[in-house]
Order: C-alpha cells, then sequence, then structure tokens
C-alpha cells in the first residue's frame, strides 16, 4: 500500500481526470488524499475524499471579463496561478508532515505541489490535465516563456528548494498527460519524461432527471451538443444566442441541446421546441454519447470527451489553454475553429455544415478516439503511479535535496 | 487594389503607410476568419474596422497562434525580407499585450525600406 497526495487547483476540469485516478489508485488498495480549497473539493469530489485544507487566492471567475490573449495569460500567471502557489504552500506543507505521502500528484498549474515536493524531498509526478503547455503556442514569443520561467524563478526563491533546476511545471520523474501524441504532437524536448495516458473519465454525480425522452425524438435529424464549459458561464450569452438560430435555420437536418449554466442566453432563444432544448445542467458525457457534432470553448475536458466518442467539433476558444487545444483539434483536422468574439449564426451555421456534411472531420476524431481508446486512461495512470511510489520505496531517488 | 507587391521589380520609393494598412488589415482579417471557408458579414467588417492604434490583442482578440499565421502570410505577400516572427521574438509580454496594428505597419515599411 502506498500514499498518494494529490495537490489540485480550485478548477473543475483539472480535478475530475486527478479524481478519476484516485479511484482507480483506491480500488487498488492504496490510500489517497487531496491538497486543495476545501469548498471546491468538497463539491467536486463529494463527501468521504480526505482533505488537507489550504488557502485559496481569489476566484479565478472574479478576474475582468474582457481578457484575452496575452493579456489573460499575464493575468492567469500573475494574479492567479502565482496567487495560488503562494496562498496553498502552507496547506501543502502541513498535508505533507500530517499524511506522509509516498508520492505527490501534483497539477502542473498548482505550483505549490511541485515546490513543496521540492523542498521537502518527497518526490512527485506532474499531473498535466490541459496539454497546451505541450504545444508550444509560446515557441514563437521567447520573451513571454522567459516571464513565465523567471515568475517561476521567483516562486522557487519563495516556496521551492533554491538548488532545483527543473522547470516546476514538469517532474523530473514523469508527467502523466492526459491526452495523446495524436492530439497533441510529441510535447517539447526538455519537458523531462511524458507519459501520455489519454482522458481519465471518472463516474460523475448522476443528474436527478434529464429530458432523455426530447433526445430520443431526434429521428433522422442530427444533434449537437453547444456548451462552454464551466469556467465561462457569463460570457456566453451572445455566442449561445448565434448556435441556437444557426441550429433553428437548420431544423429539418439538426437540433440541438445547449447548456446554458448562468442563465446567459437571452429569453426569446431559451424556449423549449423540438429543435433546441437549453438546461442549466446537462449530463455531458451521456449526450456526448449520442451526439452527431459538438459546438464548444475548446476547454480540454469537453474536447477530449467528445473525441473520446469520435465526435467532430466546433471550437471557439475563447482564452487561456483554449486557442492552443483548438489548434489541437484542426491540426488533427477533428474540427473547424470559428471565432468567439465575432461568430454569427451564419458562421456557427457554416461550421456546424462543414463538420456534419464532410465526413473527414468525424473520420479524423474516430482515428483521435481509437488513440485515446488504446492509451489506457485512468487505469493507466494509476497503474504508473503506484509503479512509481514502489520504485521510490525500493530506491529513493536523490534529485530531491532536503532543507534543513 | 494599389498594391505594394514587387517592389522588388524597379519600384524605388516603399509603399505608402496607408496602402501598408489596407494590405495588413486585409490580411488580419484572413487570418482571422480562417476555418469556416463562408464570407460571412461579420468578417466581411473586421479588415473596414481595423485602424492604426486597433491593438491586435484587445481589439481583434489575436492570439499568439494567429500572430503566427500573420507573420507567415506578410513573408509570403511581402517577401522574406519582412520578418513578422523575428520582430515578435523580440518583444517583451507587455509590449506584445500593448501591440497596435500602426506598429506592424511601422515594421512592414521600415523592412521594405531597408531592402530596396
Amino acid at each position: 500500500m502506498s500514499r498518494f497526495l494529490f495537490v489540485v487547483p480550485p478548477l473543475t476540469g483539472h480535478v475530475h481526470p486527478a479524481s478519476a485516478v484516485a479511484a482507480e489508485l483506491a480500488a487498488r488498495g492504496h490510500r489517497v488524499a487531496w491538497a486543495g480549497q476545501p469548498d471546491a473539493l468538497a463539491r467536486l469530489l463529494g463527501p468521504g475524499a480526505e482533505v488537507h485544507p489550504c488557502a485559496g487566492p481569489p476566484d479565478i471567475a472574479d478576474r475582468p471579463r474582457d481578457l484575452r490573449g496575452a493579456a489573460a495569460l499575464r493575468y492567469l500567471w500573475q494574479d492567479f496561478l502565482a496567487p495560488l502557489a503562494r496562498a496553498m504552500a502552507p496547506g501543502v506543507t502541513a498535508a505533507v508532515r500530517e499524511f506522509g505521502p509516498d508520492l505527490i500528484f501534483a497539477d502542473q498549474q498548482t505550483v505549490a505541489g511541485a515546490l513543496v515536493a521540492e523542498r521537502l524531498a518527497v518526490p512527485f509526478v506532474t499531473s498535466c490535465t490541459t496539454s497546451a503547455e505541450l504545444s508550444g503556442s509560446l515557441s514563437g514569443l521567447p520573451r513571454v516563456a522567459e516571464w513565465i520561467s523567471s515568475l517561476l524563478a521567483g516562486l522557487r526563491a519563495e516556496l521551492g528548494a533554491p538548488g532545483a533546476r527543473h522547470d516546476p511545471r514538469y517532474s523530473p520523474l514523469q508527467t502523466l498527460v492526459f491526452s495523446t501524441e495524436e492530439l497533441v504532437g510529441p510535447g517539447p524536448r526538455d519537458a523531462g519524461p511524458l507519459h501520455f495516458v489519454g482522458p481519465a473519465l471518472g463516474r460523475r454525480p448522476a443528474l436527478p432527471a434529464f429530458d432523455w425522452d426530447w433526445v430520443g425524438r431526434s429521428g433522422e435529424r442530427r444533434l449537437v451538443l453547444v456548451t462552454l464549459g464551466t469556467a465561462n458561464t457569463g460570457l456566453g450569452g451572445r455566442f449561445l444566442a448565434a448556435c441556437v438560430s444557426a441550429v433553428r435555420d437548420r431544423s429539418d437536418r439538426m437540433r440541438a441541446v445547449v447548456a446554458d449554466p448562468a442563465g446567459a442566453l437571452p429569453a426569446a432563444s431559451r424556449h423549449r421546441d423540438g429543435d433546441v432544448l437549453v438546461r442549466t445542467a446537462v449530463p455531458q458525457p451521456d449526450l456526448l454519447a449520442m451526439a452527431d457534432a459538438v459546438v464548444c470553448h475548446a476547454g480540454h475536458n469537453t474536447v477530449t470527451e467528445a473525441l473520446w466518442h469520435g465526435v467532430p467539433l466546433v471550437v471557439a476558444p475563447i482564452r487561456d489553454d483554449q486557442p492552443a487545444i483548438a489548434a489541437q483539434v484542426t491540426g488533427a483536422g477533428a474540427g473547424v475553429r470559428i471565432r468567439f468574439a465575432r461568430a454569427d449564426a451564419a458562421c456557427v451555421g457554416a461550421a456546424l455544415d462543414r463538420v456534419l456534411d464532410d465526413g473527414s472531420h468525424a473520420a479524423a476524431a474516430r482515428r483521435v478516439r481509437a488513440s485515446f481508446r488504446a492509451a489506457g486512461g485512468a487505469p493507466a495512470a494509476a497503474a504508473r503511479l503506484q509503479e512509481l511510489a514502489h520504485d521510490e520505496e525500493e530506491q529513493p531517488c536523490q534529485q530531491h535535496p532536503e532543507v534543513p | 487594389m494599389n498594391t505594394s507587391q514587387g517592389t522588388a521589380g524597379g519600384a524605388p520609393a516603399p509603399p505608402d503607410e496607408r496602402t501598408v494598412l489596407g494590405e495588413v488589415a486585409q490580411m488580419i482579417a484572413g487570418v482571422l476568419d480562417d476555418d469556416t471557408g463562408t464570407d460571412t458579414d461579420a468578417s466581411a467588417d473586421i479588415g473596414a474596422d481595423i485602424g492604426m492604434d486597433t491593438t491586435l490583442g484587445d481589439d481583434l482578440e489575436m492570439e499568439s497562434i494567429d500572430l503566427v499565421a500573420l507573420s507567415a502570410r506578410l513573408e509570403e505577400w511581402y517577401g522574406p525580407r519582412v520578418n513578422l516572427a523575428e520582430y515578435l521574438a523580440g518583444l517583451e509580454l507587455d509590449e506584445i499585450i500593448e501591440l497596435t496594428v500602426g506598429r506592424i505597419v511601422a515594421h512592414v515599411r521600415s523592412a521594405l525600406a531597408e531592402g530596396s
């Protein structure tokens, strides 16, 4: 039996895959504890999880809504991830002392996990729940990459082992990537050892009720799922309305389920009929198994869940990792990119026509699906963590300097 | 269209700012309208709205991958003398956040002037 401490940010898309891996480890008789924000983890993990509380930074949902591109990147690192690392480090340190993990599984963006691990000389593995860092989207902007590196060096001086040399976003031992090379590409050469396990799709709490009758009445018409994920809920009114219009204009051949958790859609677009069903929460994995196309923001989890079912995508990235993930989708040929800020009903409709009528996108999506299903998912991730924890017990690695 | 292409073929003066702005604006509109293969009203309007003070980030919501695509289009149009990729590689994060169409136009004009 080994003991694993999972260090995660309060972000749904980062906790879900880790949770699937934790369930696999528990099924193999290992013990898993969590370090993170207790409220977020209680909501995402349910009761019964052992949570060591960490302080949280300001909510990412509070950031200025109009930030995009490089300005969003500066905000993400300077105003969210760096304060998150500082806020979490004391809680992570206490968790390590109380729980005594053999191995830490630290989310790539929760730098406190990697830095406390190196300071306390506990081996850690990186959990890469969004593969955008691997896509080299900053390769043409070396000074931006340097800016992030110097921010990380500052955090290491405060929280980590000052003598350490590796990039804290990549464990020198192992990084588990919840995607495959077919979608991401090979990844940067200096990233340390990468292991691609594909998406880790655990069980989600079942929704109390859903309009499966409505879904079942699709007949010959194609079913489209429209979702902007969980982190962009207030932004989407105009875009969702364009999607609704596009589908209504094509109601002879398609219909859509639209996720609108924040009620961002104008009332006029929300009325229920046989063509469009709007819900605040949808059983996404089950719907994806039946969908013919997905319109989404190119969040890593939504994209990998869609491709797990071989469903082609229309991607409208908003910010952060989404443009890079959208580029992975179009690079693989599994979808079409449109502009979130500008796309009107004609544009969404043209994109939907392309992915639904041109079989090449569906064929490419099925190729990615094959790679995902071969990669092993949460069980493969758990097996690798188990192996590494065992190796560390046999032969502790020497790369983590002990600091008195 | 008044074009600056082919200045190497004997036209001595580098193109004026207005000409280059029009060409760069068209290329930006092309980058922003890459995937649907249809000319929708929304995309046709982009080019007309672009001016020297338009920012690539805040106003046009271009991402780093869009800048790479724009670099390729500029080089294809003006030739290898215009190397936006190299120019971008020298910019700090704050400069990229503030990057305007005007700075790209100035970069194109100075690169063409140097080469002629």
